[in-house]
């Protein structure tokens, strides 16, 4: 439409031609930015670092491994206990005993089994020990850590009891319930998840009370806003990024916790991979069996790093200044 | 200020008693009692009645109750004098059932029975346990015996008065003839100077009679050259794990192989022993009962420790700590502060990897990964307490600096980072300062506050020791101890163990509160001065 129009030309009068447009209190209110949605710009920052893609496949595809392959292959530990044959056998020797299959490449175990199915039935049960206990402790850790950083009542009580539980030993408590109930996965959960979750809650309760009295939120008080209005729509969103960051430290932990429980002997009965690595313990000094110690242990750390580094960026990416652009 | 840290001192001191009760709860109360005999070689022996009463009797030895059997309670009765000697024989017999009881018996056996009900006790009687043919089974013996459960508040009561034990001239029971009891100061320790010596060796000690130690106080060539023997300390004592000596001296003591040396025992005969004869406590009847005793003393003061060649276990912790502790704020404090200078270079994001790997890789992994390397490379894998190599001392060191080093990084460059943007460096900026005087002169110095706050807690814990670094390396340190304990359910020792943590890490939360006063000029803890 660059070309001049001449109007008068048209023949028409001015109410023909022009409409008046009332002044809209509503319309007037919209900002005409670009649409900006918080989990959509966090997933376009996430993703545009190809790295995280291929740490994110690496991530997925491990644990859908880990569930996947144990429950296809039926893992037997003691299937081959009567072969004095089958025993701590190198990748090479087990391919050549049992014929070539998947799950030989890491060799046999202390009682024939096979090495590489031992660690991925192991990987399941981690797994699913530190997603069980980052999930429980997670939630009841930031619930109850902001009710704890927004009452003062409630910081009294709690700071107290946070000084004097702080002060058991974790083993402890974790041995006492071992040997309360049977050493079981789910003795296991409730160990890490009895006092857990009160290390978070007091993290969140230390970044409440930072956020809780800046000039905003005092703002939002003033005007009258409920006190659940303002945890949920000013304070939550501001941690978004604290709480997936600490997801990304506290899932791996569990596994790592885990394997340092059972090379004390204190871990559960399941074999875990803390509890392949404490069985593999004295392979490792033996020529020729270092495989069965160090397998285990490369697979927990893999999956370690893997979660800890998709959590990291996926908490920077939920920052929201890293939006920006 | 002085007020401000006698309420913390308090706060403190109430935890830590609220742990020890916690602690009490968990190990007496709520674990199962029968866990112990799991691993008792001695408890499969026993059977029928038998078994009953060695429960209890170890039951009693591990402090869960308290344990009386008729037996001797009436031996204490004669021993007391209230009953004769024919009585005493005829009183302890109880018969098969309750009415075979000899008349005398039954009487006594009422009179048991009646004064432990009244004190809260239970009494049990377990019929003889015989066969068909009326013999009696083997360990089915008949007994009789009173029993209670040591409540909570008399268990805590009783542990924190037998705490600290000041020594006194009537430790020594007053019916043993010991001589003249008292305390006497001498500037000739008799140890330095044995009988029949020439030269006059001068060194002060108090040395006490009717005392539990024979030394209060005196001076020696081991560090830290003077010692008392005044004041102990009783945190708990073992039953497994180091049986009957207190958890404290199980921490203490030193360790390996014994350091023979001539020593002049007091009756001046010489021989080459270890013994420390400075740590002679009293044992009453003990110089009678061994002969070599007759030989070596001249009082009932016979029972001495040792002189060993290695460190205590403490002492091996903590100089790996220690010496793990410096390196890491020697390391990770420049490193941190480079990688803030220098964010989103190289160095940066190697120390990012760096810290990533020590954070995400369990910790059992990469010590085991340094132990490979480390032997590949010729060092010492193991501890050797009787090498006196210090290239041994290597391997537990780096394990424990690496996390720590990881550690100060992290809390470094997020400190740096964080001041580097604040509103206050940007003035500075604005104003023309240099970056290097905003650098010396403000963002270091508050960067550095938070690093100070954790300063005496890493120092007093590096002596607590680790325990997986220890057994991967098997240093003999006291970072082992407490699962020795659990897995032993040496039920003293854990208490032991629990309070001594506690009390180092409150006494470290306040040093470092009053180390970061001294720094910050802003924090202050009087409120008078605000």
């Amino acid at each position: 439409m660059n070309e001049k129009m001449d109007l008068s030309a048209l023949g028409l009068s001015d109410e023909e031609l022009f409409s008046h447009v009332d002044h809209s209190q509503t319309e007037s209110e919209k900002i005409t930015a670009p649409r900006y949605s918080y989990w959509k710009s966090v997933f376009r920052v996430f993703f545009r670092n190809k790295v995280n893609i291929i740490i994110l496949s690496l991530l997925i595809f491990m644990i859908l491994f880990a569930y996947i392959y144990p429950a296809m292959t039926h893992y037997d530990p003691f299937a081959n206990l009567r072969d004095a044959n089958a025993k701590h056998l190198s990748p090479a020797a087990a391919m050549e005993y049992f014929g070539p299959d998947l799950k030989w490449i890491l060799g046999a175990g202390a009682s024939g089994e096979p090495t590489f199915d031992a660690i991925w039935n192991g990987s399941r049960i981690s797994i699913s020990l530190a997603l069980l206990c980052g999930a429980i402790n997670m939630t009841i850790g930031v619930l109850l850590g902001a009710i704890w950083g927004f009452s003062k009542r409630v910081d009294a009580i709690m700071m107290e009891i946070y000084n004097i539980i702080g002060n058991v030993p974790l083993i402890l408590i974790i041995s006492v319930m071992a040997m309360l109930f049977s050493p079981t996965f789910w003795t296991m959960v409730f160990a890490m998840t009895v006092v857990g979750w009160l290390s978070i809650a007091f993290f969140i309760r230390t970044q409440v009370v930072i956020i809780r009295d800046r000039e905003y939120n005092l703002a939002s008080r003033c005007l009258g806003t409920s006190t659940i209005k303002i945890a949920m729509k000013n304070i939550l969103p501001f941690m978004t990024s604290v709480i997936v960051t600490m997801l990304a430290t506290e899932i791996p932990s569990y596994i790592s916790y885990e394997v340092f429980l059972s090379y004390i002997g204190m871990g559960m009965s399941e074999m875990s991979l803390g509890k392949l690595i404490y069985a593999a313990e004295s392979a490792m000094v033996t020529p020729g069996w270092e495989i069965e110690f160090w397998s285990p242990v490369a697979i927990a750390s893999i999956i370690t790093v893997v979660l800890y580094v998709v959590g990291q960026n996926l908490g920077d990416a939920s920052d929201p200044r890293t939006h920006m652009e | 200020m002085g007020k401000y840290l006698l309420k913390r001192l308090l706060h403190g001191l109430f935890s830590v008693i609220c742990v020890v009760l916690i602690v009490m709860v968990l190990i007496y109360s709520l674990l199962d009692r029968g866990k112990i005999f799991s691993g008792d070689p001695n408890f499969n022996h026993t059977a029928s009645n038998n078994r009953i009463t060695y429960q209890q009797s170890r039951w009693e030895a591990f402090g869960y109750l308290d344990y009386v059997p008729y037996v001797d309670y009436v031996n204490r009765l004669a021993a007391d004098g209230q009953i004769d000697e024919a009585t005493r024989a005829e009183a302890v017999k109880i018969g098969k059932t309750a009415d075979k009881d000899t008349e005398l018996t039954a009487q006594y056996v009422a009179q048991f029975t009646q004064e432990y009900q009244a004190k809260g006790y239970q009494v049990v009687r377990l019929d003889a346990d015989t066969k068909k043919n009326g013999q009696v089974r083997d360990g089915g013996q008949q007994a009789l015996f009173a029993t209670r459960d040591i409540p909570l508040y008399q268990r805590a009561i009783t542990y924190f008065t037998k705490m600290f034990f000041i020594d006194n001239i009537h430790y020594v029971p007053e019916s043993a003839d010991i001589g003249e009891r008292g305390i006497q100061f001498t500037l000739y320790d008799p140890v330095h100077n044995p009988e029949g010596a020439g030269k006059k060796v001068f060194s002060p000690a108090i040395i006490g009679n009717g005392t539990l130690h024979k030394y209060l106080l005196y001076f020696d060539g081991r560090f830290p050259f003077i010692h008392q023997n005044i004041l102990t300390l009783h945190l708990g004592e073992s039953y497994t794990v180091n049986r009957g000596v207190d958890v404290f001296t199980t921490m203490t003591e030193t360790q390996g192989s014994y350091v023979l040396d001539t020593i002049t025992f007091p009756t001046g005969v010489t021989a080459d022993r270890a013994d420390d004869l400075h740590s002679a406590t009293y044992v009453q009847g003990s110089r009678d009962a061994i002969a070599s005793n007759q030989q070596w003393f001249t009082d009932d003061y016979t029972n001495v420790l040792t002189n060993k060649a290695g460190m205590s276990k403490l002492g091996y912790s903590f100089v790996i700590g220690i010496i793990s502790t410096i390196a890491a704020y020697v390391i990770g404090l420049p490193v941190g502060l480079a990688m803030a200078l220098r964010k989103d270079k190289l160095l940066d994001k190697l120390g990012t990897i760096y810290i990533m790997f020590i954070i995400a890789v369990p910790s059992l992994a990469y010590i085991f990964l340094f132990k490979a390397l480390g032997g590949k490379a010729g060092l010492p894998t193991l501890f050797d307490m009787d090498s006196t190599g210090k290239l041994m001392y290597v391997l537990p060191i780096v394990s424990l600096a690496l996390p720590s080093i990881a550690n100060l990084m992290k809390w470094m460059r997020r400190y740096m980072i964080d001041q580097m943007n604040s509103d206050y460096v940007k003035f500075a900026r604005s104003g023309g300062l240099s970056e290097g005087e905003i650098f010396s002169k403000h963002i270091w110095k508050n960067a550095l506050i938070p690093i100070v706050h954790g300063i005496p807690g890493s120092i007093i814990f590096a002596m607590t020791g680790a325990i997986i670094t220890e057994r991967v390396y098997v240093v003999p340190g006291a970072g082992n101890l407490l699962t020795q304990a659990i897995n032993r359910y040496d039920n003293g020792v854990i208490v032991g163990v629990t309070l001594f943590y506690a009390v180092l890490s409150v006494v470290s939360l306040i040093l470092g509160d009053l180390l970061m006063a001294t720094v910050d000029p802003r924090i202050s803890f009087s409120t008078k001065e605000r």
